[in-house]
């Protein structure tokens, strides 16, 4: 038996050779071993994140060409967007993308999630899953440039084989609607896997008694999904959607490869808009502009999103 | 409540942050911008020669430093192969490199950025070519005075041409043969080339497409502009340039030439350009050409070799490409671009301009010489990947292997319409490109679709041309 017994004096300490640090000095010496390992990350952060953000701020108030020096123009640049029809269409395009590709992303995500999760060998399961997230780890302008031959209105792949069905040639990617349409569905088949891969995570965490106990109370197929699954998915679902927001609102390289924002205007992105202004126009500083109101717009939607999460997602 | 007040060493330890931050931001503000080249072994006192890197392999790499380098022992020289898809793409590149202070000594500039690398980086070769004369008047002798022409801004000479590529027509033959349709003749007019794309279309099956063309600044809509005697933007020339065409050219050649191309008034609401977007979209409503696709025909030497594409404009360059895709020489040829109003076609030329930031102009003046030379383009262009711009290096030896049977074209497009000229480049042409690009694909989209969307390219042609670049 252990004797548990607290002595009523507490022997003093053998003095020691070295002395104990004090308290403050401990946590100095904590203090700096956190900020030694945390430096790495801040340094990062401030080096390729606030600096270039402030850099696009400071960009954003002169006129710059590359060649001469800049130009102080005060908030010249932003009074030129308002006029600017480009930037407007742009902005439009980009919201519109982000809305459609975004809901289908997640959508097409979860769907397979579901159908993944359910009962199959669990080799096939593998399969699936690495199948659905290939797309992700393949570059997209690659991605891209293929798509460009399979849609095709003339020579593609996609019009030959409806053809064999008797359908008339689609215009994918040389009408408004059409290649709006062709550039979310490529954007969407590359990136669904990421949310897939949440989804699978999230599933696998909600748990079985769950679905046990709605079962024992008659709940089945959608209705259990719908109110079982989806609302212990939803912390799950929220960072799926603001990641594919994000990432959607800064939609290039499938548009820029695919139709270079085209037929007209219909499918130039805010980023393409970038781009262009900056590195094909020399307007840095106009093209800084429109950064800044993208950083705007995506920090305004992130945070609505994350307002409206509180009624919506649901912690277990 | 807590204490408000300072404590000494606090005061003392605030401060000397305080005076540090001060410090390192006064020498930062002092310090003159770190580049690129600050970057210790970056500047290894080679004169750099920035090329369009997939025009340029490594081969031809190896032909241009070795070949210098036996001339010029002393000066060492570095190629920096930018890979860039087009032009646009590699003057966005050059500029990048240019603003990380990084900025070539050389760079392999086109048409499309001619004028604005002259306005804002380049060096006139004026006094260079002066002072060379005598050892130039063999390259001037065997270059078309417009390719030089092209090169020149402003009564200035930035760069000797080493290449170009004039809008001709390539046929299939084998199509032709399948329309029963003899090789055009070189006087052909706009209907007979619409009456071939006719009998193209009735001899093939539905998956077949007469007239493949892309929508491009080079070779898209402005071929068919030039053709009825039109432009996108007024052309005009430059005074000045006697100096060179009265040195180096005779009196019947420099005729009409003056200091440059100007390109300045939009007319995109001009009748004739009109007529030329109708005359496209009516042949889109037939189904005998392709709707504009945006890109550099990527997809165009495939459906040309393999016979779903019976005509499409090229320049000289597509001679070494269908013949690396497997065509033989006589399975293809090439003639002239139907007379509209004219025959007159558009060109794009390439050479080298020096940029004034080069701390090695002697130097790269020598390489610019090098490079114009008829035995380095001659090891250059091995394979028809271009037109060379000595009117020498085009003969039957040249294309025995390639074809096509009237190679003759592609210089003759030059020799026998002299005021054929290069596509619209002004300063602002990135902007002026991607403004034609974009209403030529609303223009095209239905007949209906022509006039308001020239009508909207007018309007952003000029708010284009307004801007000072």
């Amino acid at each position: 038996m252990t004797n548990t017994q607290i002595p009523a004096v507490r022997p003093r300490p053998a003095p020691s050779p070295v002395p104990a640090p004090r308290p403050a000095t401990r946590d100095r010496g904590t203090r700096l071993l956190a900020a030694l390992f945390l430096a790495p990350t801040v340094v990062g952060i401030v080096v390729f994140t606030v600096v270039p953000i402030v850099g696009s701020v400071v960009l954003s108030l002169f006129h710059w060409n590359v060649i001469d020096s800049p130009r102080f123009a005060g908030a010249a640049n932003y009074r030129e967007l308002v006029g600017d029809s480009t930037v407007l269409v742009s902005f439009r395009n980009t919201l519109v993308f982000m809305v459609l590709a975004v809901a289908l992303q997640l959508l097409v995500a979860l769907v397979l999630a579901l159908a993944v999760n359910g009962r199959m060998p669990v080799w096939l399961r593998s399969v699936f899953r690495s199948a659905f997230f290939f797309p992700l780890v393949l570059s997209a302008a690659s991605i891209s440039v293929v798509m460009k031959y399979l849609f095709n209105q003339d020579f593609g792949v996609v019009n030959w084989l409806i053809g064999l069905v008797g359908i008339a040639p689609v215009p994918w990617l040389t009408s408004e609607n059409g290649a709006m349409a062709t550039v979310i569905l490529v954007y969407v088949w590359q990136q669904f896997g990421f949310s897939f891969l949440l989804f699978v995570g999230g599933l696998n965490n909600v748990p079985k008694e769950v679905h046990e106990a709605a079962a024992l109370d008659g709940a089945t197929g959608l209705r259990k999904h719908l109110h079982i699954t989806l609302p212990l998915l939803s912390p799950t679902l929220l960072v799926a959607s603001v990641v594919g927001i994000i990432n959607a609102l800064q939609v290039f390289e499938q548009p820029y490869v695919l139709t270079d924002g085209g037929p007209g205007d219909s499918t130039r992105t805010v980023v393409m808009v970038i781009y262009e202004t900056a590195f094909e126009q020399l307007r840095f500083g106009t093209a800084s502009a429109v950064g800044v109101l993208l950083f705007v717009l995506i920090m305004a939607v992130t945070a609505l999103q994350f307002r409206l999460s509180r009624r919506f997602v649901h912690y277990q | 409540m807590t204490d408000s007040h300072l404590t000494r060493r606090a005061l003392l330890r605030y401060g000397a942050y305080g005076a540090g931050a001060a410090a390192l931001a006064g020498t930062a503000a002092s310090w003159d911008r770190l580049t690129g080249a600050d970057i210790p072994g970056r500047d290894d006192g080679s004169l750099v020669v920035a090329t369009l890197g997939p025009a340029y392999g490594p081969a031809a790499v190896r032909t241009l430093t070795e070949g210098f380098q036996r001339l010029h022992p002393d000066i060492k020289v570095r190629i920096n192969a930018v890979q860039a898809v087009d032009w646009s793409d590699f003057f966005a590149k050059i500029l990048t490199q240019i603003a990380a202070g990084t900025a070539p000594d050389l760079v392999y500039v086109a048409t499309e950025g001619v004028q604005l690398f002259a306005r804002r980086l380049g060096v006139p070769l004026d006094r260079w070519v002066k002072r060379d004369a005598a050892e130039l008047r063999e390259y001037f002798a065997d270059v078309h005075p417009a390719l030089v022409e092209s090169m020149m801004y402003e009564g200035s000479l930035y760069q000797l041409p080493v290449e170009f590529n004039a809008a001709d027509i390539y046929l299939n033959n084998q199509v032709l043969d399948r329309a029963g349709a003899g090789f055009p003749a070189a006087d052909w007019t706009r209907d007979d080339f619409t009456t071939l794309l006719r009998d193209m279309k009735r001899s093939s099956g539905s998956r077949f497409t007469p007239y493949f063309w892309t929508n491009r600044l080079w070779g898209g809509v402005v071929p068919w502009l030039f053709a009825n005697d039109t432009n996108l933007l007024a052309e005009s020339k430059a005074p000045g340039g006697s100096w060179l065409w009265d040195t180096f050219y005779p009196a019947a050649q420099r005729a009409g030439r003056g200091g440059g191309f100007r390109w300045t008034t939009p007319q995109a609401g001009q009748p004739r350009v009109e007529e030329a977007y109708d005359y496209l979209a009516a042949l889109i409503e037939e189904g005998l050409c392709t709707r504009p696709e945006g890109g550099n025909g990527q997809n165009l030497i495939g459906v040309f070799s393999t016979g779903r594409v019976g005509v499409t404009p090229a320049g000289g360059f597509w001679a070494g490409g269908l013949h690396l895709a497997g065509m033989r020489a006589g399975s293809f040829d090439v003639q002239f671009f139907p007379r509209w109003r004219t025959q007159r076609m558009q060109f794009g030329a390439a050479g080298y301009a020096l940029l004034r930031t080069s701390r090695r102009q002697d130097e790269a003046w020598e390489f610019i010489k090098y490079a114009a030379r008829r035995d380095t383009l001659t090891r250059l262009f091995e394979t028809n990947q271009t037109t060379p711009a000595r009117r020498s290096m085009l003969n039957a030896a040249r294309y025995a292997e390639s074809g096509p049977a009237h190679w003759r074209v592609f210089y003759d497009t030059l020799d026998r319409f002299p005021d054929t000229a290069p596509i619209p480049a002004p300063p602002q042409v990135a902007e002026v490109e991607q403004v034609l690009l974009k209403h030529t694909g609303t223009a095209l989209s239905s007949p209906r679709s022509v006039r308001p969307a020239l009508r909207r390219m007018q309007g952003d042609l000029e708010q284009a041309m307004e801007r000072d670049v």
